[in-house]
């Protein structure tokens, strides 16, 4: 029985090459039978596709715009085309000097972010490491998340006067409690393990606050930076509608009075950039920060 | 209360220990009247089922938790919290993500003030004891689970502790990795001469590295018998081939895992 079997596996390796050439010639057609969807859970994309199909997202927006726009035959000031928009964007940087406008409104955004950034970080990391300081203003801060910042505007504007300090207050009152929240949250995410590892070692309160609860917690800080700055952006206009004379909330309103729609709408696309310029600053900023992160 | 205490001025002590944990409804007796004695450069071997209260002991004597009853002395010393003289390995991975290899292991060193941890030869000393010389500038994320748990060793030796205690340092790695673990932590132990307290489940990790096995049973722990195998002591068995080829290993497994057994089955 058993000598038929034998003999067969010797003349093998000079049939293997053979073998692997027609495996080889033969692996598209072997490799057809699976289906490859577009649409496939958990699938990656490759980033050429990321990149077209984000393109063309962008393209087939700026089409549909422009279609919409120019289909009533004679141009709507109400609703002027992309075209329009970016000659009026162009007009304002070139013959109207914008840029101080956007400088004027980066400031704030800037000063106000960094001062909630100031008192929201060291807060919200003693919160989230000693349970007796979330105790006491943890009742406070989640009472003042829940008021909408644009209603202390008339309280600002009597305290403060119709100057930068009451749009760069009203700017903090946005974002610091969702900072002091959120950032209290990530610290209190530090593995115990870390913290009684630490302990075991000899480690004091004190080294331990900065040598385990803080690097732990770093990433998931910055990471709630760069998301509470985008709602920072979304104030903006709101802090620049009332008693403001530059900025491009300020531009906005004063475009609103003669009806100059596309100018509106390129103060939009200017915010948009500029925010979308702060995430990208912030992506690198985590990449530099956590090398130990990178491509996980 | 020490002054009680048999004049034991080296090694660890542990005398009638309790742990109570309060509940709402009624407190939970986790450990009870737990004693037993290590010698200098003994290990000692916490064993038994789960649920028997091992880890809590542990963690006592570590200081991570404060005895319902009882004392914990060290070296004539009572432990009253965690310290550098009692290092911990833990069964979770815990090597800092956020440091390398390198740095990992000289953390102990800097938290305790030694700036020039690196410089001096005693982390490079501990990375080659355990094997990792070659990945000291590596992320622990790209080691493999057996590779960041001799990281946690390096780290917790390089403090030089008079007492490493381990919970379950390699329940979490596959069989093959925890036995080649097991082999390197006895020549680490016997050529560090270090004194041990581990915990674990794993019979024939207790019989190969444990000169002392205290066997407890479960709801509540209590010290059932204590046990002192022969095998940690022979220098000629370091590989799990030469334990089970001795022929005492056969009959004392098959006892302790008869206890095992009994405990699991008891409630």
């Amino acid at each position: 029985m058993l000598q038929p079997v034998v003999p067969t596996p010797a003349p093998e390796p000079t049939v293997a090459p053979a073998v692997a050439l027609v495996s080889e010639r033969q692996s598209p057609a072997a490799a057809s039978p699976v289906k490859r969807r577009w649409l496939e859970f958990k699938q990656p994309v490759s980033t050429r596709s990321k990149v077209l199909l984000g393109i063309a997202a962008w393209l087939l927006f700026l089409l549909g715009w422009h279609l919409a726009a120019t289909s009533g035959g004679e141009a709507n000031p109400l609703f002027p085309s992309p075209v329009s928009v970016s000659d009026a964007l162009w007009n304002l940087f070139a013959e109207r000097g914008f840029h101080s406008d956007v400088l004027a409104s980066l400031q704030r955004i800037l000063i106000s972010f960094g001062l909630a950034v100031v008192v929201a970080v060291p807060l919200g990391i003693l919160m989230g490491a000693f349970p007796a300081i979330e105790a006491f203003f943890s009742p406070l801060v989640s009472a003042f998340r829940y008021l909408p910042a644009p209603a202390f505007i008339p309280l600002l504007l009597m305290w403060l006067g119709t100057g930068d300090t009451q749009k760069i207050a009203l700017l903090m009152l946005g974002v610091i409690w969702f900072l002091v929240t959120l950032i209290c949250d990530t610290v209190k995410q530090t593995p115990v393990d870390f913290i009684e590892t630490s302990r075991t070692l000899g480690g004091s309160r004190r080294s331990i606050l900065w040598t385990v609860v803080v690097p732990s917690s770093l990433p998931g800080i910055v990471d709630t930076c760069r998301q509470m700055l985008a709602v920072s952006w979304t104030y903006l206009v709101i802090a620049e509608i009332v008693a403001a004379t530059d900025g491009i909330g300020a531009m906005m309103m004063r475009a609103r009075r003669f009806v100059h729609v596309d100018d509106i709408m390129a103060g939009i696309l200017i915010i948009g950039a500029l925010g979308l310029l702060c995430d990208l600053a912030f992506r690198g900023v985590y990449w530099l920060m956590f090398p130990y992160l990178r491509r996980r | 209360m020490s002054a009680a205490l048999p004049a034991l001025h080296s090694g660890l002590a542990v005398e009638r220990l309790g742990k109570i944990f309060p509940r709402r409804d009624a407190s939970v007796i986790a450990v009870e009247n737990v004693s037993f004695q290590v010698e200098p450069r003994q290990v000692c071997i916490l064993l038994g089922p789960s649920g028997c209260g091992k880890s809590t002991v542990l963690r006592m004597i570590a200081g991570l938790e404060h005895p319902s009853s009882g004392h914990i002395n060290l070296n004539g010393n009572p432990v009253t919290g965690p310290a550098r003289e009692r290092g911990m390995v833990f069964q979770g991975y815990t090597s800092f993500p956020w440091l390398t290899v390198r740095e990992n292991v000289a953390y102990g060193l800097r938290i305790n003030g030694d700036v020039n941890a690196m410089r001096e030869g005693t982390v490079d000393y501990y990375l080659d004891r355990v094997g990792l010389s070659r990945f000291a500038d590596a992320w622990p994320h790209q080691l493999s689970g057996g590779m960041r748990q001799r990281v946690a060793l390096a780290r917790a030796l390089a403090t030089s502790p008079q007492l490493l205690l381990m919970d379950e340092p390699f329940g979490a790695l596959d069989a093959e990795t925890r036995w080649q673990m097991q082999e390197l932590l006895l020549s680490v132990i016997r050529k560090e001469r270090m004194t041990v307290v581990m915990v674990t489940h794993d019979v024939e990790e207790a019989l190969l590295l444990g000169d002392q096995i205290v066997f407890l049973s479960s709801h509540p722990g209590r010290v059932r018998t204590i046990l002192h195998p022969p095998f940690k002591a022979d220098d000629a068995i370091c590989t799990r081939e030469a334990l089970r080829s001795h022929p005492d290993y056969a009959g004392m497994e098959r006892d302790i895992l008869a206890m095992m057994h009994e405990e699991g089955s008891r409630h």
